[in-house]
């Protein structure tokens, strides 16, 4: 009593149930049936392939190795179905390449240049077509519509470092007020400045200060209290001032609205790929950041020699942020995107030393107003 | 041959969520690349566990080419949403004024997301192509399944009918869904035999009872929330908090209802080379069991094995703090470490018991419950030729469009 086996030729949806017999000195497995052309069929067993991921274990489905094709669609081959526990046994040890999986010529060369097409792509959007685009796009943005726009930032960052509403964690004593604006008076007296500054402190301690869109800037209660004299915040704000005149901001948020969509379609969504997609971005825009800060510093160098000031508070202050980088206490997220802090200390230091006549940016008493701004 | 095919499922729960770990952790270790093949050997394992008449079905699709299918997409994407989103964002920031009102400060905010509908003509696109592929990747005692091309008039109709639904606030809900499967039924084929889509859009509205119901339910309860503010009524706000919850539970499972209401008139309204007929006698009570039982051992599961995990290696990291020579940058590192690894795991754990647990389920009630009638005519049905152009779902794999398997 032979085995018998499920067979469909591919061709048409007709199922025989032949009669199989392996000849294992001709190396064969022989199909018969009396509808099959000349009665039988001879498969070579090197030949046969077995389906991969059968969820079925009572049975084996087998095909001949067939030319295979990179369009899976195309291959076309008979199936074979048996479940004949004897005969099963007896090819999983006689069928020499049963589980192998074969794999169409030139499939390599394929995936190499595609792989290299979709990376090329990708690195030339991000790298180069999306940060040009960003840069003319950021340049027709009439000012009006920035100004309105970073007040939203603004006041969503107020959000995010408050109790949830607006208008509480501005700073508003009178006579702080008064020297701030001074301060920012004094640096921008000698510049053409394409925006009108809206400076503000907010009462939160973190050592940090941020520039939004359409001369909106920022700085934290932390950082006043951290520095030792007014030069030090006069060359925080004059570096900020640096970010809104060069549009920083914008043009970052432009470039990547394009890039944030392009990350996240590469990785997909296995597991930690939303993780992943957040770390590529951050590190991507940690590389543009690192030559807007250096621009940003020389800006703010420049408009404090303009105004007479000591840029040896830049440095200063510098240092100051390099101890507490290494302190590890509260690291403001925007630090660490910065150029190391140790080498921006030393070039103000450097341009210090070439600077004429200065002269604090404000008087002892504007100081102590200053400092009191949040009380 | 017999006349009448009911479907069976042999699928088991172990092997497969052993082949989905064993995938899921090879993707991880090639960041992301191995996906193809993983979600291609699960399909070969879902496709093979069905079976008619004895003769399991078949998936032919190799990883390979979904590899190839997704480089191809992914140069084109690059191209088209790297300009295209940047360019909505600019625009977007070009209709931005200064905030009056915080309402008017978070619409702007949100205002910003738009970017995010230039996708969607390209998600109903691979939506079509991936069920193309599967198609052309399917078969049946040796004979594959097709579809034809139209994956662009099915995106333009379905941003249509998607629009008149959205709308009519989801009353011609049915008419959607109706005309898109039309579309693609009535372009499928097995072998060279035909599927045809006949029936009515109208006799869907059977189906929508149950979500009908959950809208007057969530109304009532906005009314009396509503009616709570302005007048003060604790009682009010509370009955109003019931309803609202009640409602949103109702619609859930009216969701779910509708789909299984709409899947058994499809299906039992569609035709085979015009003499093959079929029966789906899906049941609602079955599959929201199934759905519910599942979700919660998956929660259950996922919530005790990595809270277990969890808290242990948060106590052994708040004990390495308190020694005396302890270095906070290493705490911190391995205390990040330990929390990647749990989130990795934990999302690998829910998509692996999700799989096992409820999709798996669903597919075998669904197989189990269909019949295929007049059965003896698929013995005359041929081979068709190979769809040429039924190449891999890259755009369904790069927008993420497909779900589970």
């Amino acid at each position: 009593m032979p085995a018998m086996g499920r067979f469909f030729d591919g061709e048409t949806g007709q199922r025989l149930h032949v009669d199989l017999y392996i000849d294992p000195v001709a190396e064969t497995l022989r199909l018969e049936h009396s509808d099959l052309p000349m009665g039988s069929q001879y498969w070579p067993l090197w030949a046969i392939r077995a389906l991969s991921e059968n969820a079925r274990e009572d049975q084996l489905v087998l095909s001949l190795k067939a030319d295979t094709s990179l369009d899976s669609a195309l291959i076309v081959t008979a199936r074979l179905t048996v479940d004949d526990p004897d005969l099963t046994f007896r090819l999983l040890k006689l069928c020499p390449n049963l589980q192998r999986r074969d794999i169409a010529p030139g499939a390599i060369r394929k995936v190499a240049i595609w792989s290299t097409g979709a990376v090329s792509a990708l690195l030339l959007m991000i790298f180069v077509i999306l940060p040009a685009m960003a840069n003319t796009l950021a340049t027709f943005i009439p000012i009006e519509r920035e100004v309105a726009w970073g007040r939203t930032v603004v006041n969503q960052m107020e959000r995010f470092l408050g109790d949830g509403s607006v208008g509480r964690l501005a700073c508003d004593n009178t006579e702080g007020l008064s020297a701030l604006s001074e301060m920012t008076d004094r640096l921008t007296e000698r510049a053409a400045l394409q925006y009108d500054l809206n400076v503000t402190v907010f009462d939160h301690k973190m050592v940090n200060a941020f520039a939004a869109p359409g001369g909106q800037i920022v700085l934290m209660r932390g950082l006043i209290d951290t520095a030792d004299s007014p030069d030090e915040v006069a060359a925080v704000l004059a570096h900020e001032i640096g970010h809104v005149e060069s549009r920083d901001v914008t043009r970052n948020a432009l470039r990547t609205a394009g890039s944030a969509g392009l990350l996240s379609l590469l990785l997909g969504d296995f597991a930690g790929g939303g993780a992943a997609v957040v770390v590529a971005e951050w590190t991507l825009n940690a590389s543009y950041s690192r030559e807007a800060e250096a621009q940003a510093d020389q800006f703010a160098l420049n408009m404090l020699d303009a105004s007479g000031t000591d840029a040896t508070g830049m440095a200063e202050f510098f240092d100051k942020i390099g101890e507490l980088d290494r302190s590890g206490l509260d690291l403001p997220t925007y630090l660490a995107s910065h150029p190391e802090t140790k080498t921006r200390a030393d070039a103000a230091r450097v341009f210090a030393e070439a600077q004429g006549l200065t002269a604090p940016i404000l008087s002892q008493r504007e100081w102590e107003a200053l400092r009191g701004i949040c009380s | 041959m017999n006349t009448q095919i009911d479907g069976r499922y042999f699928g088991k729960g172990g092997p497969l969520f052993k082949l989905y770990l064993v995938t899921a952790v090879l993707t991880v270790l090639t960041l992301g690349v191995y996906r193809f093949w993983a979600k291609t050997r699960i399909r070969k394992y879902i496709w093979s566990s069905v079976s008619g008449d004895d003769d399991s079905f078949e998936y032919t699709g190799t990883g390979l080419e979904k590899f190839l299918g997704f480089l191809v997409a992914i140069v084109i994407l690059a191209i088209y949403l790297g300009i295209v989103q940047m360019a909505l964002f600019f625009f977007g920031l070009n209709l931005f004024v200064l905030p009056d009102t915080p309402g008017q400060e978070i619409a702007q905010f949100f205002a910003i997301y738009v970017t995010l509908l230039a996708v969607v003509p390209l998600m109903l696109f691979a939506r079509y192509r991936a069920r193309r592929y599967r198609m052309a990747r399917t078969r049946w005692r040796g004979i594959r399944f097709g579809m034809e091309n139209g994956a662009w008039g099915y995106a333009f109709r379905a941003i249509g009918y998607y629009l008149l639904v959205l709308l009519s606030l989801g009353l011609l809900n049915p008419l959607a869904t109706f005309k898109l499967e039309k579309y693609m039924a009535d372009r499928t084929w097995y072998g060279d035999g035909r599927f045809v889509q006949t029936g009515k859009w109208t006799d869907l509205y059977g189906g929508m009872k149950h979500l009908l119901i959950a809208f007057a339910i969530l109304a009532a309860g906005i009314i009396a929330v509503a009616m709570a503010g302005t007048r003060n009524e604790v009682g009010t706000g509370v009955f109003g908090g019931v309803l609202l919850f009640v409602g949103y539970v109702w619609a859930l499972i009216g969701l779910i209802y509708y789909r299984v209401y709409a899947f058994n008139y499809l299906t039992a309204r569609k035709r085979l080379d015009d003499h093959v007929t079929f029966l789906a006698r899906l049941e609602t009570s079955a599959i929201i069991g199934k759905i519910v039982v599942g979700s919660i051992v998956v929660g259950v599961v996922v919530t005790v094995v990595f809270g277990v995990i969890g808290s242990i290696g948060a106590g052994i990291f708040m004990s390495m703090s308190s020694g005396t020579d302890f270095d906070p940058n290493a705490g911190t590192f391995l205390g990040l470490a330990l929390i990647g690894v749990l989130y990795a795991g934990a999302i690998l754990a829910t998509g692996g018991l999700s799989l096992v647990l409820i999709t798996q389920p669903v597919i075998a009630h669904a197989v189990e419950h269909v019949t295929v009638l007049q059965a003896e005519h698929l013995d005359s049905i041929r081979q068709r030729s190979a769809d040429k152009g039924a190449d891999a779902e890259g755009f369904a794999d790069a927008l993420d469009v497909g779900g589970a398997i």
